[in-house]
C-alpha cells in the first residue's frame, strides 16, 4: 500500500526517469545539497544519435514502498541511484563501498544502474578507473560531475531502451507475466491463468506498461498508441485500476504534447517539449530555459510542423484538451473504487487540477480539488496534514480562488500549532497566517483603513488577527504581538462588541507592560514590514484649533515696518496671481503669531469611543519647522464621552514657521504618533503659523485696589487689569504703577497712551498725566526688575449742579458775553445739550447733590525689547482705570453784580458743599472760603 | 440556513449576514467567504455569454459534507449567497430560485430608500422580517 503522496506531481512527471540521490555516511548537509543541486541541473539529456530527450526527476528521499508501485506507473520506479559519500582515508573505503551496496539493495529490484560519488579520497584507489564510482578530491573540485551524470543517464537510457524493445516485441504467443500493484498480489493467487480473461488482462497491463516506457524513452507517439490499445483491452475485462492508469497515461502523454511549457508552474524547472522535435532540438538543451506558458489554442497551431503525416497520426491519437479532462475524470473515478489507491487518486486529482489551471477552467478544477479534499488516506501525521492543506491552498491559489486558498492556508497554519503536536511550530504557523492575509483582503498597514469606514469580512478578519496575535505571542515576540493587537483594536474597533473591546484592551495592557508599543516599523526576518499602528481612534479627535496668545501677550507689528514689508514684495497694487497665491497661503496659515519662549496652546476636541474610562497619557503635540518643547498632558476620558476639549501646550524654542502635524499619545501602553493628515473627519482651521522672536513680558501692579468693574472692551482691546479709585470732583491723586519685567528679555521700550472711554461727562483739563521720562530713565529693564511709573489722576467735572445755571445768568439782563470769566476751577461756556439725560428733570429740581459720576480710561502700555523688538514687534498691555467721582462743591447759583468800574463786574456764585467734610475754596487772588459740610455760602 | 448578501467587487464585503442557528456563525462566515471564489468564477465565465439573457441565479455553488451553497448575482454584481443543510431535501432548485428572487426584490426596496447609502450594511426591519419569514419557512 502506497502511503506517501507526492503533492508536487504533475502530468509531465510521467515521462521522467526517477533517480534517487542520497548521501551515505556522514556528508555535510550543505555540501550534499550543493552537489545535489548540480546533479539535478542535468534534468534533460539529448540522447546520442537519436532525437529523443530523456527527462530525469531527482529525489533525495523516496519511500521504498512507493517504489513498489513502479510497475503500475513506471515513473514511480527508482531506476537510478546516485550516492554521495565523504571518504577521507583509504581505510574507510571498503566500508564505504559496502554501504553503497547496501543502499542499492533498498531499491535493488528496480534499479537500472547506480553511481557512487566519493569525495575526499585520494591515492591509488582513486586512480583505478571504474564506471560506477567517481572520485573527487573535494566538493569544490568536481568539474566533471555533470559529465558523469550525463554518461550515467545514457546508460540508463540503454537499459530503458532494451526493456522497452523487449516488452514491445514479446507479443502474444508467449506467456505474458501479469503485472500487478502490491495490494493485488494475493488476490490473484490460484486464479486460472489460462482463461482468455486473464490473458487479456495481462496483455492490457503490459500494453500500458510499454506505453509508460515509451513515454519515458521520449517516444510520445508510440506511447499514445500503446495507451489507446491498453485502454481498449482493459476496458473489455473491467480491470478498473489499470484502466484508470492507462487513461491517465493517455492524459499525461496528451498533456505533454499540448503543453510543452509544463503544468507544474515552476518557472525554469520545466522545459520545453514541442511536437516538432527537430525544430526545437537546438533550443531544448539549454538548462533552465524559461518557458512562458502558452495558451492551449495557440499551442496546437504552433505545434504543426512540416511533417504532416506524423501530425495527422498525432492528432488522431492525442486527446483534445477537453478530452484530457474527461479522461482524467474517468481515471479518477476508477481509482476511487480502490481504497488502497488513494494516493494515486489524489495525485491524479492534483495533476488534473494543474492541467485545468493552465486551461483556465477554474470551476472544473475546483471540483477536482473538492474531490481531493475528501479522499481519505490513512491516518495522516500532523506534518503530512500541513503539507496537504498547504498544497490545497497552493492549488486553489493557482486557479484564482484566493479566498479558498487563504482558508486552507489558515487551516494549515492552525495545524502547525495543533495541540496534539508536542512542539508546536508557532513560527511556521505565524508565517502561514501572514500568507493568508491577501486572501482575506487584509493588509497590515493601518493607512489602508483610514479611508472611510472599513469594508470587509470583519468577523473573519478579526479571527485571523486574533490568531496572529496569539501566534506571535507564542513565538515569543511580544513586540509583534503588541503590534498586531494594536492593529486589531485600531482597525476593527467598529466591529468589536463592548466585551471584546474590554478583553482586547486588557490583554493589550498586559502585553505592553512587558513591551510597550512603539512607532517603529517592525521588520520580520522574511522582509515583511509591519508599519506602526497609531491609535487615531483612541481617543477620536474631531477638531484641532490653534489658540492665540492671551491679549496682553499678543505681539503686534510696528506700523512703519509693516508697511514696508508687505508692499515691497510686488510692484503692483493688485495682481490676480499674487492675490491667488496669497489666498492659498491664507487658507493654511493663521493670521496670528506665537512668540518664542511663550507657552502656546492648541485645543483638540476629542471623544472616547470605548465603553470604559480611557486613560490617555503623555499626550502632546507633534510639530515641524520650529524647535518646540511640547508639554505633555495626561487625561482621563469618561466612557463613551461626548466631545471633550483638551488643551495641549508647548513652548516654541526658536523662531520661524511652525506646523502642527499631529499629536502623540500613549494609550494602553502603546505610543502612537497620530498625524492629522491621516485622520479622517478632523476639522482644523490651519495648522501653520509664524513664531516670532522672544519679547519681554510686563506685569503691572498698582497702588490702587483692583476693580470689580470690567470695562467694555472697545476696538478689540482687552484689559488685563482693572483698578478703581474714588475721587472727589476736582481731586488729584497719584497712581503709582509698578512695571515688572517677568519675561526673560530686557524691556527696552515703553510707550504709554491713554484713552478715556466714558465721554458722557464733560471733562476738564488733563484727566491723566504722567511723566514718562522718569520711568524711561530706569530702562532697559532687566528681567525680574521693577520700574515705577506715576500717573496723576485729576478729576475735574462740571461743578454746576444743574443745567439751567447759565440760564439764570442771562436772565439777569446783563450781558456777560465776551467777558473773560476767570473762575479758578472752570469756565462755564454754554449749556450742553448732551448732558441733559444724565440729570433728569424730576431728580434735579434743586440739583442731585449726591450724584456720583464715573470716569473710565484705559492706559495702554506698548512695550518691546529683546530680539522681538529688533524684528519690529511690540506687546500691548492695557490697564483699565475706573474712577468714581463724587461731587464736592456745587455752584448752585450764579449772578453778576455791576462793579464800580464798567469794565468789571462782580460774579456772584452760590457754592454748596455736598461732602461730609470741611473744605476750602480758593479763588485765584481772593481769600479762602471755608465751607463746612452741607453748608451753602455766598 | 444562512443568508448572506455581499456587495459588488472589488472588496466583496458583506452587507448582510443572518444565520440560524447563531452559535456557529463564524463557520458560516467562512463558508460564504470562500464561496465567493466560485461566484467570481461563474460571473467571469458568464461575462462571455450574452449579457441580457443572463440568468441571475447561479445555482449550486458547491456542495460540502453538511451544506449546500447557492448563489445569485444581480446585474449590478451584488451577490446573494444561501447556505442550506444538505439533509434538507425538501428544497428544490425552484424553491431556492424563488427565495433568491424574493431576496432580490427586498434588496431593491432597500436601495429605493433615499436614506440608504449603497454599500452600507443593511439595517432594515422590512428586510429582516422577510429573511425571518423565509428562514421560518425552510427550517
Amino acid at each position: 500500500k502506497m502511503s506517501v503522496p507526492d503533492y508536487m506531481q504533475c502530468a509531465e512527471d510521467h515521462q521522467t526517469l526517477l533517480v534517487v540521490v542520497q548521501p551515505i555516511g556522514i556528508v555535510p548537509e550543505e555540501s550534499f545539497f550543493r552537489i545535489y543541486k548540480r546533479i539535478s541541473a542535468v534534468s534533460q539529456v539529448n540522447v546520442r544519435d537519436s532525437q529523443r530527450v530523456l527527462y530525469i526527476r531527482y529525489r533525495h528521499h523516496y519511500p521504498p514502498e512507493n517504489n513498489e508501485w513502479g510497475d503500475f506507473q513506471t515513473h514511480r520506479k527508482v531506476v537510478g541511484l546516485i550516492t554521495i559519500t565523504d571518504c577521507s582515508s583509504a581505510k574507510d573505503w571498503p566500508q564505504t563501498f559496502e554501504n553503497f551496496h547496501l543502499q542499492k539493495e533498498m531499491y535493488g529490484s528496480t534499479l537500472y544502474d547506480s553511481r557512487l560519488f566519493v569525495f575526499g579520497l585520494q591515492g591509488e584507489i582513486a586512480e583505478q578507473p571504474r564506471t560506477d564510482v567517481a572520485f573527487y578530491p573535494s566538493y569544490d573540485e568536481c568539474e566533471t560531475v555533470e559529465k558523469r551524470i550525463e554518461d550515467f543517464i545514457e546508460s540508463l537510457f540503454i537499459v530503458l531502451e532494451s526493456k522497452r524493445l523487449d516488452r514491445a516485441t514479446d507479443k502474444s504467443g508467449d506467456k505474458i507475466p501479469l503485472l500487478c500493484v502490491p495490494f493485488e498480489k494475493k488476490d490473484f493467487v490460484g486464479l486460472d491463468t489460462d482463461s482468455r480473461h486473464y490473458k487479456k488482462r495481462c496483455q492490457g497491463r503490459m500494453r500500458k506498461h510499454v506505453g509508460d516506457l515509451c513515454l519515458q524513452a521520449g517516444m510520445l507517439q508510440d506511447s499514445l498508441v500503446h495507451y489507446h490499445m491498453a485502454v481498449e483491452l482493459l476496458r473489455s475485462v473491467n480491470d478498473f485500476l489499470w484502466l484508470g492508469a492507462a487513461l491517465e497515461g493517455l492524459c499525461s502523454a496528451s498533456v505533454i504534447y499540448h503543453y510543452p511549457g509544463g503544468t507544474g508552474g515552476k518557472v525554469g524547472s520545466r522545459r520545453a517539449q514541442g511536437g516538432s522535435l527537430s525544430a526545437e532540438a537546438g533550443n531544448r538543451h539549454r538548462p533552465g530555459a524559461q518557458e512562458v506558458l502558452i495558451d492551449p489554442g495557440a499551442l496546437t497551431s504552433n505545434g504543426i510542423n512540416a511533417d504532416t503525416s506524423a501530425e495527422i497520426g498525432r492528432a488522431k491519437n492525442c486527446l483534445s484538451p477537453e478530452d484530457i479532462i474527461d479522461k482524467y475524470k474517468e481515471a479518477i473515478s476508477y481509482y476511487g473504487k480502490y481504497k488502497n489507491a488513494g494516493v494515486i487518486e489524489l495525485e491524479a486529482c492534483v495533476k488534473a487540477v494543474r492541467v485545468l489551471a493552465i486551461q483556465k477552467r477554474s470551476m472544473e478544477a475546483s471540483e477536482f480539488l473538492q474531490n481531493a479534499v475528501y479522499i481519505n488516506l490513512r491516518q495522516l501525521s500532523e506534518e503530512e496534514k500541513i503539507q496537504r492543506y498547504s498544497i490545497l491552498s497552493e492549488l486553489y491559489e493557482r486557479i484564482g480562488f484566493h479566498r479558498k486558498s487563504a482558508f486552507f492556508k489558515r487551516i494549515a497554519a492552525m495545524q502547525c500549532a495543533a495541540p496534539s503536536i508536542p512542539e508546536p511550530g508557532w513560527r511556521a504557523c505565524y508565517k502561514l497566517l501572514l500568507e493568508t492575509l491577501p486572501g482575506y483582503s487584509l493588509s497590515l498597514d493601518p493607512k489602508d483603513f483610514s479611508k472611510g469606514t472599513h469594508r470587509g469580512w470583519a468577523a473573519v478578519q478579526m479571527r485571523l488577527l486574533h490568531e496572529l496575535v496569539y501566534a506571535s505571542r507564542r513565538m515569543g515576540n511580544p513586540a509583534l504581538c503588541v503590534r498586531h493587537l494594536s492593529f486589531l483594536l485600531q482597525t476593527m474597533l467598529d466591529f468589536l462588541s463592548d466585551q471584546e473591546k474590554k478583553d482586547v484592551t486588557q490583554s493589550l495592557e498586559s502585553y505592553t507592560a512587558k513591551c510597550p508599543g512603539t512607532m517603529e516599523v517592525i521588520t520580520l526576518p522574511d522582509g515583511l514590514k509591519l508599519p506602526p499602528v497609531p491609535f487615531t481612534k483612541l481617543p477620536i479627535v474631531r477638531s484641532v484649533k490653534l489658540l492665540n496668545l492671551p491679549t496682553s501677550l499678543r505681539p503686534h507689528k510696528m506700523k512703519s515696518l509693516l508697511g514696508q514689508n508687505v508692499t515691497t514684495k510686488s510692484p503692483f497694487i493688485y495682481s490676480p496671481i499674487i492675490a491667488h497665491s496669497r489666498g492659498e497661503e491664507r487658507s493654511k496659515k493663521i493670521d496670528f503669531q506665537w512668540v518664542q519662549g511663550d507657552v502656546c496652546e492648541v485645543q483638540l476636541m476629542v471623544y472616547n469611543p470605548m465603553p470604559f474610562e480611557l486613560r490617555v497619557e503623555n499626550m502632546g503635540l507633534l510639530t515641524t519647522g520650529v524647535e518646540f518643547e511640547s508639554l505633555p498632558a495626561a487625561l482621563s476620558l469618561p466612557a463613551e464621552s461626548g466631545l471633550y476639549p483638551v488643551t495641549l501646550v508647548g513652548v516654541p524654542q526658536t523662531t520661524g514657521q511652525i506646523t502642527v502635524n499631529g499629536y502623540h499619545t500613549s494609550v494602553f501602553g502603546v505610543f502612537s504618533d497620530c498625524l492629522l493628515d491621516n485622520l479622517p473627519g478632523v476639522k482644523t482651521s490651519g495648522c501653520t503659523l509664524e513664531v516670532i522672536p522672544a519679547l519681554p513680558r510686563l506685569q503691572i501692579s498698582t497702588s490702587l485696589p483692583r476693580s470689580a468693574h470690567t470695562l467694555q472692551p472697545s476696538s478689540g482691546d482687552e484689559i488685563s487689569t482693572n483698578v478703581s479709585v474714588q475721587l472727589y470732583n476736582g481731586e488729584t491723586q497719584q497712581l503709582i504703577i509698578k512695571l515688572e519685567n517677568i519675561g526673560t528679555e530686557p524691556l527696552e521700550k515703553l510707550e504709554v497712551t491713554a484713552k478715556t472711554i466714558n465721554t458722557k461727562e464733560k471733562l476738564h483739563g488733563d484727566f491723566l498725566s504722567w511723566k514718562l521720562e522718569d520711568t524711561l530713565s530706569q530702562f532697559p529693564l532687566k528681567p525680574g526688575k521693577i520700574a515705577t511709573f506715576t500717573v496723576n489722576i485729576k478729576a475735574k467735572l462740571d461743578f454746576s449742579c444743574q443745567e439751567n445755571l447759565l440760564q439764570d445768568l442771562s436772565d439777569d439782563g446783563i450781558s456777560v458775553s465776551g467777558l473773560p470769566l476767570s473762575s479758578p476751577f472752570r469756565q462755564v461756556v454754554k449749556p450742553r445739550v448732551e448732558t441733559k439725560p444724565i440729570n433728569p428733570p424730576e431728580s434735579s429740581k434743586v440739583g442731585d447733590f449726591s450724584h456720583v459720576k464715573t470716569l473710565e480710561a484705559i492706559l495702554n502700555f506698548k512695550y518691546s525689547g529683546g530680539p522681538g523688538h529688533v524684528e519690529g514687534y511690540y506687546r500691548n498691555l492695557s490697564l483699565g482705570l475706573h474712577v468714581e467721582v463724587e461731587p464736592s462743591v456745587f455752584f448752585t447759583r450764579v449772578s453778576t453784580l455791576p462793579a464800580t468800574s464798567t469794565r468789571q463786574c462782580h460774579l456772584l456764585l452760590d457754592v454748596f458743599n455736598s461732602t461730609e467734610h470741611e473744605l476750602t475754596i480758593s479763588a485765584r487772588n481772593n481769600e479762602d472760603l471755608i465751607l463746612h459740610a452741607g453748608e451753602c455760602q455766598r | 440556513i444562512l443568508i448572506g448578501v455581499t456587495c459588488s467587487p472589488p472588496q466583496n464585503y458583506p452587507l448582510y449576514i443572518r444565520s440560524v442557528p447563531t452559535e456557529n456563525e463564524l463557520k458560516f462566515h467562512y463558508t460564504v467567504h470562500t464561496s465567493l471564489d466560485v461566484v467570481d468564477e461563474k460571473i467571469s465565465a458568464m461575462g462571455k455569454a450574452l449579457v441580457d439573457q443572463r440568468e441571475l441565479y447561479l445555482g449550486l455553488l458547491y456542495p460540502t459534507e453538511d451544506y449546500k451553497v447557492y448563489g445569485y448575482v444581480t446585474n449590478s454584481k451584488v451577490k446573494f449567497v444561501m447556505v442550506v443543510d444538505s439533509s434538507n431535501t425538501a428544497l428544490r432548485d425552484n424553491e431556492i430560485r424563488s427565495m433568491f428572487r424574493k431576496l432580490h426584490n427586498s434588496y431593491t426596496d432597500i436601495m429605493c430608500n433615499p436614506f440608504y447609502n449603497p454599500g452600507d450594511r443593511i439595517h432594515s426591519r422590512a428586510f429582516d422580517n422577510m429573511v425571518n419569514s423565509m428562514m421560518m419557512q425552510v427550517c
